[in-house]
């Protein structure tokens, strides 16, 4: 692929990264498999991106091989480093703006979309991003209605995890 | 305000708080090399379609392969090639047409569609030439039995003694015996690699199905 290629590629997705840093963080739980993640995240769009056409949003296109890539074709290494420790990192940037009691449900919060199984992850992905039903149905391969219901047992399933 | 909800007015507003990967970085990344269980699938089962192909070389140069050539039945064994070599290239063929439809942009289910699809196409290769094999086998000691010199004096010495049958009968079991073997190393070493491999999509490709039910 050509260099002029490569650069408009790297460009947009220096930009964008964020995306995939979001992605990262639900799909891992510490700082070398975030990195981990969004290296395959980027071959994986590199790879596609001769297929991409200038006219849809670049983060429109990449957020859904971003998710193919953490749901099917990553290969989790077996790892596991302390979770808690990494996100308290991920919160001290802001960590002004909160007070101590707000800023642990938060973590919590986190921690127990973490125990969640991918394609529950992919959902909560999406709702935070504020996609709707349709487009969450598309992009798993679901129906809109049966997408709304997991959504719902979602939230029942994160209250127990919360309220045990 | 739902939890959920909650997590939503973080997400939103730390959104930004990410460590920022640098260009370079970024280009670096683009030049290492992809772990993706594609180019696993990939990878083994190129290795899995050369190591029935050079079986087949390796076969044709061994002495019992010789051995039959020598009993003048090219009428069985060129057919018995021409379809072994058919089986290949058609396997190879589906297998590729299936590999360049895994594409990443795909919805996530038709992605793991595609993955099983093309994974599906290697391990029925590895079916039809098991029972090629047995055909193989059941054919070639048939010849054995009625070409073979020192295989028809035994039999002929084993009928004048009255026990024929425990003769045919251990033969049967051997070649039993033999084949059960080579189909439980092969069977083993799929449920290891592509246990190990496919797991994870399995588990969520069932998840998928179930919220869809």
């Amino acid at each position: 692929m050509s260099a002029s290629l490569e650069k408009s590629f790297v460009n947009q997705l220096q930009e964008n990264q964020n995306l995939i840093h979001k992605i990262c963080r639900l799909y891992t739980n510490n700082e070398d498999a975030h990195k981990d993640l969004f290296q395959e995240i980027t071959i994986q769009l590199w790879k596609a991106y001769p297929q991409f056409r200038g006219d849809a949003k670049f983060t429109t296109w990449a957020y859904r091989v971003a998710l193919n890539t953490a749901i099917t074709l990553y290969r989790k290494k077996t790892r596991t480093i302390d979770t808690i420790e990494f996100d308290s990192k991920l919160h001290k940037v802001n960590q002004d703006e909160y007070n101590y009691e707000e800023e642990e449900h938060i973590k919590l919060l986190y921690q127990a979309v973490q125990q969640l199984n991918d394609i529950e992850k992919a959902l909560v992905f999406m709702y935070l991003e504020d996609k709707d039903y349709n487009e969450i149905a598309e992009t798993l391969g679901i129906s809109e209605v049966n997408a709304r219901v997991k959504m719902n047992r979602i939230k029942g399933k994160l209250k127990k995890i919360l309220n045990p | 305000m739902d939890e959920l909800d909650k997590l939503k007015q973080d997400w939103k507003k730390n959104a930004g708080n990410f460590p920022k990967f640098s260009e370079m970085e970024i280009y670096a990344m683009l030049h290492k090399k992809s772990s993706s269980i594609v180019k696993w699938i990939l990878i083994i089962s190129i290795l899995e379609f050369l190591f029935w192909l050079s079986l087949s070389f390796l076969m044709k140069d061994s002495p019992s392969t010789k051995q039959i050539e020598s009993f003048g039945v090219d009428y069985i064994t060129i057919p018995m090639s021409v379809i072994g070599y058919g089986i290949i290239i058609y396997f190879f063929c589906h297998f590729y047409i299936n590999y360049r439809k895994i594409t990443t942009t795909d919805n996530v289910k038709t992605l793991m569609d595609s993955i099983i699809k093309t994974r599906k196409t290697v391990s029925q290769y590895i079916i039809a030439n098991i029972i090629f094999i047995i055909i193989s086998c059941i054919v070639l000691f048939t010849v054995f039995f009625q070409k073979d010199p020192k295989l028809t004096s035994a039999i002929h010495t084993h009928e004048a003694n009255g026990n024929a049958m425990a003769f045919y009968l251990i033969y049967i079991i051997l070649a039993i015996v033999f084949i059960s073997i080579f189909i439980l190393i092969i069977w083993l070493f799929y449920k290891l690699i592509y246990g190990l491999l496919l797991k994870r999509l399995h588990r969520n490709y069932e998840e998928l199905k179930k919220i869809d039910l």
